[in-house]
């Protein structure tokens, strides 16, 4: 059993939000985005003793629009969370019967499915913000009666422990014998008694020893008893001395963690290590707790949920590289959160959440298979969803008509003439028209395969960039960047990332993946038959004219040559291929200079980039298209 | 041995333990009456439970009274302490609302939904669906419809279907088919309007939910054990429910029944359905014969008794009584005695019934096939001084106070209800006059923003009302604020209704509801307003008989209860049969159904067991009843150690 949908309302920074998770979850954005606040949303919701004194949330966690707010009138936090199968009978039967009283069934799809919203609001009576809970129906209300017994509760949360391991993680603290792995791993250590018996008398013995070896132990010990004699009581104390440990807890607690890097380097106890090896067994011991003691401590059954914050702390990129692949292999669900680009190269798009703070809280992006709405129990929807073969899905209960993939016309079509008579047609044609606007967003798994192909390497830096300027190669790429040096734009300090989309896949789908996760974009592309191809493919992603007019240049010369050409960098270029060793550079003709360039491409515009850097003033001449996009930039939504 | 299991597992029989243990898929358990079902019922639960500690899975056991469902939860629960968690003891109707309060949401019913088990309440929603929609039922208000509707659902039949069914009901539903169908539809939506559900629709909705076959496999995964008790009382309606959530596959299904104790046959049980269940689940046999209760002449006499009945599950065994012959004494076990008329007839079991100490008269019971003479009997103990009550469900409570302190709480968990809004309106005049129309209440409600009940209170401030009553609409005030902890507020209420001399009914009404709460105390914890309440409608309000009262019941009120002395009064033709079985001829089911109730009736004695008739009931001459002669109490084949004797004439 996993987490599979969180929605939060007016906590922290958040005002609302809705959350499908997955057996593993990266969230990526800025800091004090509300990363840390989704987190601690699940982890505080699902604390144990939820409901009683002292758990919770307080004044502080309440969402307030602006500084005049009160956070005892607010409707307080609420937090839901959505355990579900992803197909029937994935839960292994003791949940079913176990948690029996707050199990959903659909009984059309026969997925079970269990909602627990907790709330936390201002109480004028008790002058607290008081905590409640409630397990909730498939109409999302809540359940009475035996369901809303507090034994379930309790219950539920065996089967779903929650771990948390900050940014900050102090292998001090981790490997303390009070730990919450460490310690609880240590403490359930079971030593056979006479085995434990043989150690208490070599310990003993060993004592001994030491004490004789030197004599001044002993007077240390006759002078340090004088503390017995002040502290007089009626009978006479005594004082001793132990020089190894005498209880077995006292032994078993002193374990501890050595390694060595290479095979020749000395043993170092884990306070030793660097700290990226420190972090890094932090997480290994979470591995190591999960494999031996939840199921222990908690149900045969439990599967326990990590919130992980920045895994990569202290890490080399090529170990933050490789990483994703031991956090995805953790036992349980990982929620994670990173600010790490080589963290997330390895991260399916799927998994990937961007969050942002906006005017509205903070907002999450992502790119998902399916989208959902609420619609009514419309006559005639079982038909239409019946022969969508497999792309529309209703739950009848809680109204929820959902499409994997984009909702086209042939299917929008049938579903908006289902409206005719309904009382709330006009609600529902909005909603439909919604639905399908959203998932006119939807990036298929194809496409998503073509770019974890080609796209890996930038994947990681891309979806920490505020702003995407998409052009079509690297001779772009190079000459972007210097022009906006020169027109004193740092594109790395302003978080611009510049795509040069045809070696990474197209510039429609960037387009489209920055549509969908709400990253202004800009492109600009050659003057040619592949350029107005390259527009051409948007327009058929749906972009409309006038956001194509606003967001996409071209060279009016043609390809990028010849607009350079046209611009009068003729003498640097002629200048830039003889220095190349090209022939005849300087008595060329324009069109023949052209061509030339084009063979040399990629070195003509890394050499006219160098130029630009020398003297900025060339920016002149630098083609129209990039240097309107690069000052559209700042302002760009 | 120190384990309760295990000591009351070796106290068994051979036979019970072996329908304790079965463990070869389904089972009926045919049981005789004092042959210590309950026992195996509990015992095999607990043994279940025991067996599997290490698992999740759950045990449900049906009864058909919340008293069963207590009484065996806790005996459960002393054999096998805390694992009483993993067994769901319940009535059928107390089982169907749960499935309902937690998956209704796919036949659009809330989880909070209340339940109308009150004819007036739900002649109440129909008038007002009626007044809603008077179109497809013009003039057809009459207060027949509802028994019709109730009749449809009772037989699981939709609303869709009730065309082709209501013409077969009645003449007078004949003539109405498109109105009664009408006004069942609109009956229907009006109960998801109230967001309320009535007894039948329990059942009917609970059958609509496990058609689908998921609902029906999760609950079989679920509850891997099921056991039902008092199987015979079964209906239609409650055994199809069971099959449809059985499905095809569903083996472990323990059954426990006595066709010879089927007497509800007019509440849709009938003796063939045990037949049937064998049939559908191809069920093993296993019988309980051992009579732990009764002295052997009464077993005799009820084995003579039954076997006139042509419709008995075959093989049956005669019972026979295991009490120890030599522990009783042999005088009077059973005794017939014989009066010229009815008068004389309760007059001369009231003067023997007088001569009893109080001990003695707790332990008593009179038993009649009819109210009427139950009535006569109480009156002819309360001229000689014996405290007596007829045993009857109570629905409700009977005082307007503690009715309207239901509603009161009522509304504090569904602010929204209406219906019961008018319940307590009605009842707070009972008891303290006040004139408040419902509607300005309701017009108020939404002019001022509050709730009903907030609206209520502010009015009935304004009147001129007594110091107690202004005390307690006080602390309703404070507890619907929140100001005031639930059972505080109670408490205080209970205090001030009790404080000056309370009259009979409030008397009766407090009693039951000490008696109430401290079952529901011991069924379920402490429990949540809503939990308390459904529970509340879910049981019987009558008091507790205090020491000494003798027991008056009809045989049906006696079923599942046991007496030292037993007097079975009306034994004669016409009455015991009753005249409508005896027209409908000797080999009729009325008549059978008849004699299981003599059956049952007798079977109820742990020591004596007296019989008697009179010559005349209400002034007609009537013979003997059959069953005497039939038990062998008359004409010659005297029982071998039972005394007869003559009454005063």
């Amino acid at each position: 059993m996993r987490v599979t949908r969180l929605e939060i309302r007016d906590f922290r920074s958040i005002r609302h939000l809705a959350l499908d998770l997955g057996q593993t979850t990266v969230f990526v954005g800025p800091n004090n985005a509300g990363k840390t606040a989704i987190l601690d949303a699940l982890r505080i919701a699902l604390t144990r003793r939820w409901g009683q004194r002292g758990t919770g949330f307080t004044e502080y966690d309440v969402h307030l629009a602006n500084d005049t707010d009160d956070p005892k009138t607010s409707p307080g936090v609420s937090i839901e969370i959505v355990a579900e199968e992803s197909e029937p009978e994935e839960w292994p039967a003791a949940i079913s019967e176990d948690l029996d009283q707050i199990v959903q069934l659909d009984p059309s799809t026969d997925i079970r499915s269990i909602a627990l919203r907790t709330k936390c609001a201002w109480n004028d009576d008790s002058g607290a913000f008081e905590p409640t809970w409630e397990f909730l129906d498939a109409k999302r209300e809540p359940l009475v009666g035996r369901s809303a017994r507090r034994v379930n509760l309790e219950r539920f949360w065996r089967y779903l422990p929650v771990f948390y391991l900050g940014a900050l993680r102090d292998v001090g603290d981790e490997f303390s014998p009070r730990s919450q792995f460490w310690g609880r791993l240590l403490k359930a250590l079971e030593i056979p008694a006479d085995l434990e018996s043989r150690a208490l008398r070599v310990l003993d013995l060993l004592n001994r020893h030491l004490l004789r070896a030197d004599q001044r132990l002993q007077e240390i010990a006759a002078t340090l008893s004088g503390t017995t004699r002040i502290a007089a009581r009626d009978r006479e104390g005594s004082l001793d001395l132990r020089m190894v440990p005498l209880k077995m807890w006292d032994l078993i607690s002193k374990a501890e963690i050595i390694l060595r890097n290479e095979p020749d380097s000395p043993w170092l106890p884990l306070p030793r290590q660097g700290q990226g090896i420190q972090s890094l067994s932090v997480i290994f011991l979470f591995q190591a707790f999960v494999e031996h003691l939840v199921r222990e401590l908690y149900e045969q059954d439990s599967e326990p949920v990590l919130a992980l914050e920045e895994p990569e702390t202290h890490l080399h990129p090529q170990a933050a590289r490789t990483l994703w692949d031991h956090v995805h292999a953790l036992p349980g669900q990982k929620i994670v959160t990173t600010h790490s680009p080589y963290f997330v190269q390895r991260v399916p798009f799927r998994d990937l959440r961007i969050v942002r703070l906006t005017a509205n809280g903070t907002e999450v992006r992502s790119l998902p298979a399916s989208f959902s709405a609420k619609i009514p129990p419309l006559d005639g929807l079982e038909t239409v969803v019946r022969q969508s073969a497999g792309q529309l899905h209703y739950e009848n209960a809680p109204e929820i008509l959902t499409v994997n993939g984009t909702l086209d016309e042939n299917l929008y079509r049938p579903l908006l003439a289902l409206c005719g008579a309904h009382e709330q047609r006009t609600r529902i044609e909005h909603a439909l028209r919604d639905l399908r606007d959203r998932s006119s967003l939807h990036i298929s798994d194809e496409e998503l395969r073509t770019l974890e192909t080609f796209a890996r390497r930038m994947r990681g830096e891309i979806f920490f960039a505020v702003r995407w300027m998409i052009v079509e190669g690297q001779a772009d790429y190079l000459v972007v960047h210097a022009v906006a040096e020169a027109l004193n734009y740092n594109l790395d300090q302003h978080g611009v990332a510049v795509i040069d989309a045809k070696n990474n896949g197209s510039p429609d789908t960037f387009a489209a993946l920055a549509r969908a996760l709400a990253i202004p974009w800009l492109a600009v592309f050659d003057g040619d038959n592949e350029g107005r191809n390259y527009v051409r493919s948007l327009r058929n992603r749906g972009f409309t004219d006038a956001e194509l007019d606003r967001r996409c240049g071209t060279h009016d010369a043609g390809d990028l040559e010849a607009q350079f050409v046209a611009d009068g960098l003729g003498p640097e270029l002629r200048e830039i291929l003889t220095a190349l060793q090209v022939r005849n550079a300087t008595t060329l003709t324009d069109e023949a200079l052209s061509a030339r360039l084009r063979d040399h491409k990629t070195a003509c515009a890394a050499a006219l980039a160098a130029r630009l850097r020398a003297d900025p003033g060339l920016a002149q001449r630098t083609p129209a298209a990039f240097r309107a996009a690069i000052e559209q930039l700042p302002g760009l939504t | 041995m120190d384990n309760a299991l295990e000591s009351t597992l070796a106290e068994l029989t051979d036979i019970q333990r072996r329908a304790v243990d079965w463990s070869a898929g389904p089972l009926l358990v045919l049981a005789g009456p004092g042959s210590g079902k309950t026992r195996v019922l509990t015992c095999r639960i607990a043994r279940l439970l025991d067996m599997s500690r290490d698992q999740r899975f759950r045990v449900l056991a049906l009864t058909f009274t919340n008293k069963a469902a207590n009484e065996m939860t806790g005996r459960v629960r002393k054999l096998v302490p805390g694992l009483e968690e993993r067994v769901d003891i319940d009535t059928f109707h107390g089982f169907c609302a749960q499935v309902l309060r937690q998956h209704g949401a796919h036949l659009g019913i809330k989880p909070d939904f209340a339940i109308y088990s009150e004819t007036t309440d739900r002649q109440a929603v129909l008038d007002d669906a009626l007044r809603r929609d008077r179109t497809h039922c013009a003039g057809c208000e009459d207060v027949r419809l509802l028994p019709l509707i109730d009749d449809l659902k009772a037989h699981l039949i939709e609303p869709e279907q009730a065309q082709e069914h209501i013409g077969h009901m009645s003449e007078w539903a004949a003539e109405r088919v498109g109105a009664v169908e009408a006004a069942y539809r609109l009956y229907e939506e009006e109960l998801r309007r109230a967001n309320a559900l009535d007894f039948n629709s329990l059942i009917l909705e609970a059958h609509r939910l496990f058609a689908y076959p998921a609902m029906a496999r999760h609950y079989q995964k679920v509850y891997r054990y099921w056991l039902i008790d008092e199987f015979q009382d079964t209906n239609k309606a409650q055994y199809n429910l069971l099959r449809r959530v059985a499905g095809q596959s569903f083996r472990e299904i323990f059954a426990v029944a006595d066709d010879d104790q089927t007497i509800f046959e007019w509440n849709g049980a009938n003796v063939r359905r045990i037949g049937n269940f064998v049939r559908d689940f191809s069920c093993d046999v296993v019988q309980l014969p051992e009579n732990f209760r009764c002295p052997p002449p009464i077993v005799e006499a009820a084995n003579r008794l039954v076997v006139y009945n042509a419709v008995r599950a075959t093989s049956k065994q005669p019972a026979r009584s295991v009490q120890d012959h030599a522990s009783h004494s042999d005088e009077g076990q059973i005794r017939y005695v014989e009066f010229d008329t009815d008068t004389d007839e309760v007059a001369g079991i009231a003067d023997e019934i007088v001569d009893l100490d109080s001990e003695a008269r707790s332990r008593t019971a009179v038993l009649a096939r009819n109210r009427w003479l139950l009535e006569r009997m109480h009156e002819a103990l309360a001229a000689v001084g014996v405290a007596a009550v007829i045993a009857a469900r109570r629905d409700d409570f009977v005082s307007p106070q503690m009715r309207w302190l239901v509603a009161c709480l009522k509304q504090i968990n569904r602010p929204l209800d209406r219906h019961n809004m008018a319940v307590l309106v009605e009842a707070f005049s009972g008891f303290a006059p006040s004139r408040i129309g419902r509607d300005s209440l309701a017009s108020r409600s939404e002019t001022d923003g509050v709730t009903y009940l907030t609206a209520w209170i502010d009015v009935v401030r304004q009147a001129d009302l007594s110091p107690p009553a202004t005390e307690i609409v006080d602390t309703i005030a404070e507890l619907s604020t929140g100001n005031m902890k639930l059972p505080t507020a109670i408490q205080q209420i209970l205090d001030c209704f009790g404080r000056d001399d309370p009259d009979e009914d409030l008397k009766d009404d407090l009693n039951a509801w000490r008696r109430i709460s401290r079952e529901i105390k011991t069924a379920r914890g402490s429990t949540s307003l809503d939990r308390f309440l459904q529970e509340l409608q879910l049981r019987s309000k009558e008091p507790v008989p205090a020491p000494g009262t003798v027991t008056l019941t009809t045989i049906h009120g006696a079923k599942g209860l046991e007496f030292d002395t037993v007097y079975l009064i009306g034994l004669a033709e016409e009455v015991l049969p009753s005249w409508q079985s005896v027209r409908n001829g000797s080999g009729s089911g009325a008549l059978e159904e008849e004699r299981r109730g003599c059956f049952v009736a007798i079977t109820r004695t742990r020591k004596h067991l007296i019989l008697s008739r009179a010559r005349h009931y209400r002034g007609w001459s009537k013979a003997p009843s059959r069953f005497l002669s039939e038990m062998g109490c008359l004409g010659g084949q005297h029982p071998g150690n039972a005394v007869m004797g003559k009454g005063r004439s």
